[in-house]
């Protein structure tokens, strides 16, 4: 399995006048776990859609390497998974036809579209549009493990989930972060997180 | 391991097996666009009449009101490409998972099979409620090919730039008046070439040209647009 890891050093993002995100760095390594946190609008959100090559930054760098390799950011859009509260899937597709189509954009096996949905305990056949948020957090976490990245940005990542199904996401984290894969995490309240955890806390 | 062309073509099919399965079901942009394509047809043809017995509006009325028709129904269901997948937030999964250019052209395969699709219904019941003949119905099925094609493209790629502002429809509209008018006047030129039974012209290569050059506009211009 590659090495990967992932350092930030003096990101900073405005929307206008709007300062979303004061410079932050931190740095996470293979099988280690960032969690971020910080009150509502202090730039959880803005920084993973900036790590993710969602958003460009204003000011700071980005390096995302896997095995030795430093990525561009249209390579770390393709490489990273990402959970996040506001992605959204094909409400007139079921969960299955969701993520098989996603499989096939990105080149992979459709069967591994019904492994994961299997994992999380989502039925393949149930519309998008009709799963509770909990099913939709489920999906999500489906959805980002399926190219099985190195590197996962995770926004709110149990927001929602009933404690079955956060066992199965955190089981999931865990065998991920065992793999030698890295995780960061943002919330607005401390998580609990096993294994080599460090903070970072953004603040006004 | 699939080669990274194959892989390509699979993405860019999958985006237009994907919209065209999320359309089927939803039917929204296909409502809107039979809607305002039979309320047209209806409207012109109950305020003209049999209009194709006059040479003089055969020649050069109807064929640019055929365009007014396809220009407007496409105006109702195209520009949702992209604007779609931002107010729904799909875009952050797509952005996340497809190659920018697959996803273009998957975008445009369902624009244009749709615009193609909406030509094969409302010309022939134009034809047919205006009385109109065509002296050379080929060069016709070439007009609504290659200006069906200019229109879905052209709309595609104003969708696309448009998706990204705040002000979504009103760019488009600003957007589409430039970049839609030069392929509506050769269309119509076309056509009413195919109405009168004159040779194609100049029209038909500056109508490829137009669509050629459109296609790889969007080519070049999406990635920079789509990707921050």
């Amino acid at each position: 399995m590659s090495s990967v890891s992932l350092a930030f050093d003096g990101l900073r993002r405005r929307f206008g006048r709007v300062r979303a995100l004061e410079p932050a760095s931190g740095r996470v390594a293979a099988g280690e776990t960032l969690v971020v946190t910080g009150a509502n609008g202090s730039g959880k959100s803005t920084l993973l859609r900036c790590l993710a090559g969602l958003l460009a930054p204003d000011a700071g760098t980005i390096e995302h390497l896997e095995a030795g390799s430093t990525l561009s950011p249209s390579e770390r859009r393709a490489r990273i998974g990402f959970v996040a509260p506001d992605l959204a899937f094909y409400d007139e597709l079921s969960a299955g036809e969701n993520l098989e189509f996603f499989a096939k954009l990105r080149g992979l096996p459709v069967a591994r579209a019904g492994e994961l949905l299997d994992r999380v305990g989502l039925p393949a056949d149930r519309a998008a549009g009709a799963l509770s948020s909990g099913m939709r957090q489920r999906l999500r976490w489906a959805w980002a493990l399926l190219a099985r990245p190195r590197a996962l940005l995770l926004d709110e990542p149990f927001q929602n989930l009933d404690a079955e199904g956060e066992g199965t996401v955190r089981s999931l984290l865990g065998e991920h972060l065992e793999s030698g894969g890295l995780a960061i995490l943002a919330s607005p309240i401390g998580l609990e997180v096993s294994g080599a955890v460090s903070h970072l806390e953004l603040g006004r | 391991m699939p080669s990274p062309t194959s892989s390509w073509v699979a993405s860019a099919q999958a985006v237009f097996t994907k919209d065209w399965r999320c359309e089927l079901r939803s039917r929204y942009a296909l409502n809107a666009i039979a809607l305002f394509a039979v309320t047209t047809l209806v409207v012109t043809s109950a305020a003209l009449g049999p209009a194709g017995t006059n040479k003089s509006l055969a020649i050069n009325v109807l064929p640019a009101m055929l365009w007014l028709i396809l220009l407007f129904a496409a105006a109702a269901g195209l520009p949702r490409a992209f604007v779609h997948e931002e107010e729904s937030h799909t875009a952050i999964a797509l952005r996340l998972a497809a190659p920018p250019s697959a996803l273009f052209v998957g975008k445009l395969a369902f624009g244009v099979s749709l615009l193609l699709a909406i030509e094969a219904l409302v010309a022939p019941l134009y034809l047919a409620v205006m009385s109109l003949e065509v002296a050379s119905p080929g060069l016709l099925v070439i007009a609504l090919l290659g200006g069906g094609y200019g229109l879905a493209a052209g709309s595609v790629l104003i969708a696309a730039l448009a998706s990204q502002a705040r002000g979504r429809s009103t760019l488009f509209s600003v957007l589409a008046f430039p970049v839609l008018m030069p392929l509506l006047l050769l269309a119509i030129e076309l056509t009413r070439n195919a109405v009168a039974g004159d040779a194609a012209g100049p029209a038909l290569p500056q109508l490829l040209l137009y669509d050629g050059s459109v296609t790889i506009a969007g080519l070049m211009l999406f990635p920079a647009v789509w990707n921050p």
